[in-house]
């Protein structure tokens, strides 16, 4: 396995492990199929340019914009844009998700409520977690809290 | 397709890296940004995978090949842009170097 496996072509100084990608490769194919090893080489040479690709048309739709940094919302536009309208959805999907997992490590658990729950129910959670911490902290220290804007109903 | 959906399977850094490689003034890339990456660039192998591999079979082989790569691509409109790469690789100099929409005169 050569996971530091570099393309040494002029503009690529990164290229993907090779490893990942013949494990997403393999996934696709009957298990009695074999890649040859030049075709495993370009494939993974082709996604490269596919993130090339992806990422001048991103760059684009950003300035169009007016805005100043590339955002997952320029990067779906700029899908559409080249004709893989159709990963939308599930590229769409996979952001939404990492976006509750990444929510998730804050509570230290799973959400009993499935990937049902809303960006705002989360943000809520979040607030209340937020508001225990302080409750805790208020209970240990000997001053009481000072903050006028504080929530008043909080539980120790 | 396999359902798996685990955590993201290429390397957010190394996305990164060749984002910003791909072009001279590329703007500031959220962090986000990359996820997006990571899910879209699965989705292109698989369907590019896919598509060689039934170029494969209609060859009856059960080996995958450059050629089928190279094939898959010029039969793919949104895989144009790697006209260049895989004539390149198969270093065949018929194959024209500014793309076209319709390649059928280089099915295989």
């Amino acid at each position: 396995m050569e996971p530091m496996d570099i393309v040494g072509k002029s503009k690529e100084d990164a290229s993907l492990p090779k490893a990942t990608m013949t494990k997403i490769i393999k996934e696709m194919l009957p298990p009695d199929v074999r890649v040859a090893r030049d075709a495993q080489d370009l494939l993974i040479e082709c996604c490269v340019e596919f993130i090339n690709l992806v990422s001048s048309e991103s760059n684009e739709v950003c300035s169009k914009e007016d805005k100043r940094t590339i955002a997952p919302e320029h990067v779906l536009k700029a899908l559409e844009v080249l004709g893989f309208g159709e990963y939308i959805e599930e590229v769409y999907a996979a952001y939404e998700q990492h976006k509750i997992e990444t929510m998730d490590s804050l509570k230290g658990g799973k959400w009993s409520n499935g990937a049902e729950m809303t960006e705002e129910e989360a943000a809520a959670e979040q607030q209340r977690m937020f508001a225990e911490a302080r409750a805790r902290m208020n209970g240990g220290a000997t001053a009481p809290p000072k903050q006028p804007d504080l929530n008043p109903s909080l539980e120790s | 397709m396999s359902g798996r959906m685990g955590p993201h399977s290429l390397p957010l850094a190394r996305i990164k890296k060749i984002m910003k490689k791909s072009g001279d003034d590329v703007k500031m890339i959220s962090g986000e940004a990359p996820i997006v990456f990571s899910k879209a660039c699965e989705l292109f192998i698989q369907e590019l995978t896919k598509r060689s591999w039934m170029v494969t079979m209609q060859g009856k082989r059960r080996t995958l090949h450059k050629e089928d790569v190279a094939s898959a691509v010029i039969a793919t409109d949104i895989f144009d842009f790697l006209v260049n790469l895989v004539s390149d690789e198969s270093s065949n100099d018929n194959l024209a170097e500014t793309p076209s929409e319709e390649m059928e005169t280089f099915r295989s």
